[in-house]
């Protein structure tokens, strides 16, 4: 659990962070958003102490992080950033294995972990691990730079704007990934983005900030619900947050079940239970149904979602 | 982030005073000056009180305190008085010698010099470095900047001309041999600068070629830097046998001057040397002109003549100026070292002073010839930048 | 191994001329015709090249300590102040000719190597000083503070990310300085500096042409023998990390 209380950040007249309290749960994404310069990265930086703090106090796991060691506090978060800051003369494989090598593991106990790593972010380590960083695809050395954050499995991901270079489907690809993954390691996570369609995305719990301020602090359906201000109206775009509240919904939550799973073809496109009630409406749209059928991951037919029933109480 | 424009005059600076108290500590612990009575005989050694009395030990003493005062004070507009107070010291500096001299030179002995001691000449160094600093500081404009050089150079020359500093080794060295410095002065710039024009010459048409045939790349860059790489003095020592030969085969040349030692082995050296900075500057600067600008100059109808005169050289220029300003700096050095074969310019006085001992005849050669490479510094670096097509950004 | 061959070429070479200069005998007498003696034998050529790389290596050495702890001083946040004015220096005091600072070290220290050495340190520092900080400055931030963010301590971050990745600017600083140093310390010989620049000084004031290729000769030698080595370790120095940092 991370604790901000009260935390300022200034120097001479420029306030860049002023009086923020935030308390991120064990487990949860946390999402900072906001413009540039709004105060999110430096926010985040404070947490690992690469930027000091004027006021208040900052708590990991109840401890105050200004009583321990900075490189200690540091090796039990991981770092991800946009411009990855893979070491350019060191392997892949080298530049994963950088904390357990710092925290002296045995050799092999490394070896396994950057294998085991490749493989969860989908890198295959026969082919990758002795490629230099300048010789990965922007979306390979992104995921490279994950599995290094990951490499001593510590107990919070601090990731700033990871994905913030990547083109629109890359960046599609590595947040899915990232769920995948946070629902398998559960990390305390802190991410920051100035896209609001990620942070709704990926968040447990959106912190959005303006002017070094957080304006609002909720879940991603209460933002989109209850917008605490004009400037979060406009973040969340007031026109098509119908639109954006249906894509946080599962189909599971409106379809009618069938009584027994039936076994039928599924086909090429098919609607998941875990799929968003907007795409549900995208294909019935597309393809002039008024209903569509939902298979679950075994390939079954589990039930069927309506237009009507989207219409009535989708969002 | 970095600290905002209007902070600036809040922080206190920590180097200033760094070299403040540098400079208070060498100038009372080494000598100012030293009066020798005649050109032979080793000096005797005033340190700073001594040669200048309380007045004018107190008033250095004085200065240096309060530029390294006034560097950690906030105070507003601090660098812009500092600049004044630093450029007013630098240009006053030949001053001291001149109290220096009258008060310790016995009169009525005509041999009897004052020369710059060490206490002086490191004075002169760190107020110099105050001053790159508080430029730095106000990131001032180059404009600025030379006419700070101009003034403080010029009351420097005025001193160094006036009555008061007679005395002075240096001025004795020079007044003793006037014409042969107005010599050397031309020499030199003769060499070097004839050595650069006829090497821009030539690298332009090298670096033309390397662009149409990118097969003579490779060893025309290989032979230019291999000629760099050989020592000067090897060069000019290289040129001598083959340069005699040829002389002494035939006659005509040696009526034209050109013989092993002289002038002809020093100008084919130079010019040996300037072509690698020249030649790379020229080749680097038009081919790195994006070829998109050249393609959208083509696709709105330009030839290729006008793409390379209206678009690529105009661009190319700041980059080929550089390489001028690098080729200039090192001819100019070498062109001293070219003494050593007979072909005159500043050198000679090093090269006689050394071997005569005559350290003040060093520095009458020496001197010049930095001042001589800092100029031609300071003037290309502004034709450089005045010559960006785009403004620089802040 | 290809990469050292010519290297070690062209020393053999040097050695084998320096030791053996005497057997060019018939050659010199015919280059110099009417002297009694053309091979230089004031001191021995292999004496000579020996001095003057002494010179040369003890320079390099002291001066890319004194560079490179100078370079990682102003980039450290507690000497950033001083970055500015040491970059500035670095460059404007390349402006002076190495001639030039070769003469104005003997009023300080008067005659022999003591005044070279001193020139060819603080010379040569500069095109050290230069690089160093090119390569330092040039490192992408994000890769610092990548380093910093995962846990590594400064000092750790100095010397296992920025120095090993402005290493190759800092050799090629090193290479720059060495080369002038080499030419500058053949200067030195009108100074009472032993080195092999002496055959040539004395060739011309005695007007020996044969003196003066000898030491042209072997100068230049040195210089491409140098100049190779630096060359195969820059490329060694790629090879082991392919087409990394620049």
């Amino acid at each position: 659990m991370i604790e901000l209380k009260n935390v300022s950040r200034h120097f001479g007249n420029t306030i860049a962070v002023d009086g923020v309290n935030l308390t991120i749960e064990t487990g949860e994404v946390c999402v900072l958003v906001g413009s540039s310069g709004c105060g999110k990265s430096t926010t985040l930086r404070m947490i690992n102490r690469l930027l000091p703090y004027s006021a208040g106090e900052i708590l990991v796991d109840g401890e105050d992080i200004t009583t321990m060691n900075p490189e200690q506090l540091r090796l039990n978060m991981g770092y991800v950033i946009q411009g990855t800051g893979l070491f350019p003369h060191w392997t892949v494989a080298r530049n994963i294995a950088m904390v357990p090598t710092l925290l002296n593991w045995p050799r092999e106990r490394i070896n396994a972990r950057v294998d085991e790593l490749m493989t969860l972010l989908d890198l295959d380590p026969s082919a990758h691990a002795n490629k230099y960083p300048q010789q990965l695809s922007g979306g390979q050395a992104q995921r490279v730079g994950v599995a290094r954050a990951l490499a001593a499995d510590p107990n919070i991901l601090l990731m700033d704007e990871p994905f913030g270079a990547l083109d629109a489907i890359t960046r599609e690809n590595l947040q899915l990934e990232m769920l995948r993954i946070q629902k398998q390691v559960r990390k305390t996570t802190v991410f920051v983005t100035h896209d609001i369609d990620e942070a709704l995305k990926l968040a447990t719990r959106i912190a959005v900030m303006d002017q070094g301020r957080i304006i609002q602090h909720d879940t991603p359906e209460n933002i989109l619900r209850h917008p605490a201000s004009d400037f979060v109206e406009n973040l969340i775009g007031k026109q098509d947050r119908g639109l954006k509240l249906m894509s946080l919904r599962p189909v599971r939550d409106l379809m009618a079940n069938h009584t027994e799973p039936r076994q039928s073809e599924p086909g090429e496109h098919v609607l998941r239970e875990e799929d968003s009630v907007r795409l549900a409406l995208s294909v019935m749209l597309w393809q002039d149904l008024r209903q569509v059928a939902v298979f679950n991951a075994q390939e079954q037919e589990t039930g069927v979602i309506t237009r009507e029933r989207i219409i009535q109480e989708g969002v | 982030m970095s600290i905002t424009e209007p902070l600036r005059h809040t922080v206190p600076n920590r180097v200033i005073p760094v070299l403040g108290v540098l400079a208070l500590a060498l100038v009372w612990l080494l000598d100012l000056g030293t009066i020798q009575p005649n050109r032979i005989v080793p000096g005797t050694g005033h340190g700073l009180l001594s040669a200048l009395g309380w007045t004018g030990a107190g008033l250095v003493t004085g200065v240096l305190l309060a530029t390294t005062v006034l560097s950690m004070v906030p105070v507003r507009r601090r660098y812009e008085l500092l600049l004044g107070l630093i450029g007013l010291s630098l240009a006053t500096m030949p001053l001291l010698l001149d109290v220096f001299a009258a008060l310790h030179l016995p009169e009525g002995s005509p041999y009897a010099r004052s020369s710059v001691g060490a206490g002086f000449w490191s004075l002169l160094f760190l107020l110099s470095l105050m001053l790159i600093e508080t430029l730095g500081r106000l990131s001032a404009r180059r404009w600025l900047q030379l006419m700070l050089l101009v003034f403080v150079g010029g009351s420097w020359l005025v001193f160094l001309r006036g009555e008061g500093l007679e005395s002075l080794s240096l001025v004795r060295e020079f007044n003793a041999r006037p014409d042969k410095f107005q010599q050397a002065l031309w020499t030199h710039l003769a060499l070097a600068l004839g050595a650069v024009a006829i090497s821009a010459g030539l690298a332009f048409a090298l670096a033309l070629k390397m662009i149409r045939s990118p097969a003579w790349q490779r060893p025309l860059l290989g032979a230019v830097s291999f000629l760099q790489t050989i020592p000067s003095l090897a060069v000019f020592g290289l040129l001598i046998a083959p340069l005699s030969a040829l002389s002494s085969a035939l006659p005509f040349l040696q009526d034209l001057g050109i013989r092993g030692i002289g002038w002809a082995p020093a100008l084919l050296a130079l010019i040996a040397y300037s072509l690698l900075p020249m030649v790379r500057n020229t080749f680097v600067a038009i081919t790195e002109v994006p070829e998109s600008l050249a393609d959208a100059a083509r696709g709105m109808g330009m030839n290729e003549h006008q793409v390379f005169f209206q678009l690529k050289l105009p661009l190319a220029l700041p980059v080929i100026i550089e390489g001028v300003r690098i080729t200039t700096i090192q001819a100019i050095g070498l062109t001293a070292v070219a003494a050593l074969i007979g072909a005159g310019g500043f050198g000679g006085f090093i090269f006689q002073g050394l071997g005569q001992a005559a350290m003040d005849l060093v520095l009458l050669g020496a001197l010049p010839t930095i001042a001589l490479a800092l100029l031609a510094d300071a003037l290309l670096t502004m034709l450089a930048a005045s010559l960006k097509p785009t403004p620089a950004t802040a | 191994m290809r990469v050292w061959l010519p290297a070690t070429l062209l020393a053999s070479l040097l050695l084998a001329l320096s030791a053996g200069m005497p057997v060019l005998e018939p050659l010199f007498n015919w280059v110099q015709p009417g002297k009694q003696q053309v091979i230089y034998e004031r001191e021995s050529f292999l004496f000579l090249l020996q001095n003057h790389l002494m010179l040369v290596v003890v320079s390099a050495a002291v001066g890319t300590l004194v560079a490179v702890a100078g370079g990682i001083f102003v980039t450290r946040p507690f000497g950033r102040d001083f970055l500015p004015l040491v970059g500035q220096v670095a460059s404007i005091g390349q402006t002076f000719p190495p001639v030039a600072v070769l003469a104005l070290a003997v009023p300080v220290l008067g005659f022999g190597e003591a005044p070279i050495l001193l020139a060819l340190v603080l010379y040569g520092l500069l095109p050290i000083l230069r690089n160093t900080l090119a390569g330092l400055e040039g490192i992408d931030p994000s890769v610092r503070e990548a380093a910093l963010g995962m846990g590594m301590s400064p000092v750790l971050v100095l010397v296992r990310v920025e120095l090993p990745l402005a290493g190759r600017v800092i050799l090629a600083g090193i290479r720059t300085s060495v080369t002038i140093n080499i030419a500058t310390a053949a200067i030195g010989s009108t100074i009472g500096a032993r080195t092999l620049g002496d055959p040539v000084i004395a060739g011309l004031v005695n007007g020996n042409t044969a003196y003066v290729l000898q030491g042209a000769i072997l100068i230049g030698l040195l210089a491409l023998t140098t100049d190779s080595l630096f060359e195969a370790l820059e490329r060694s120095w790629d090879r082991r990390l392919q087409s990394v940092g620049v």
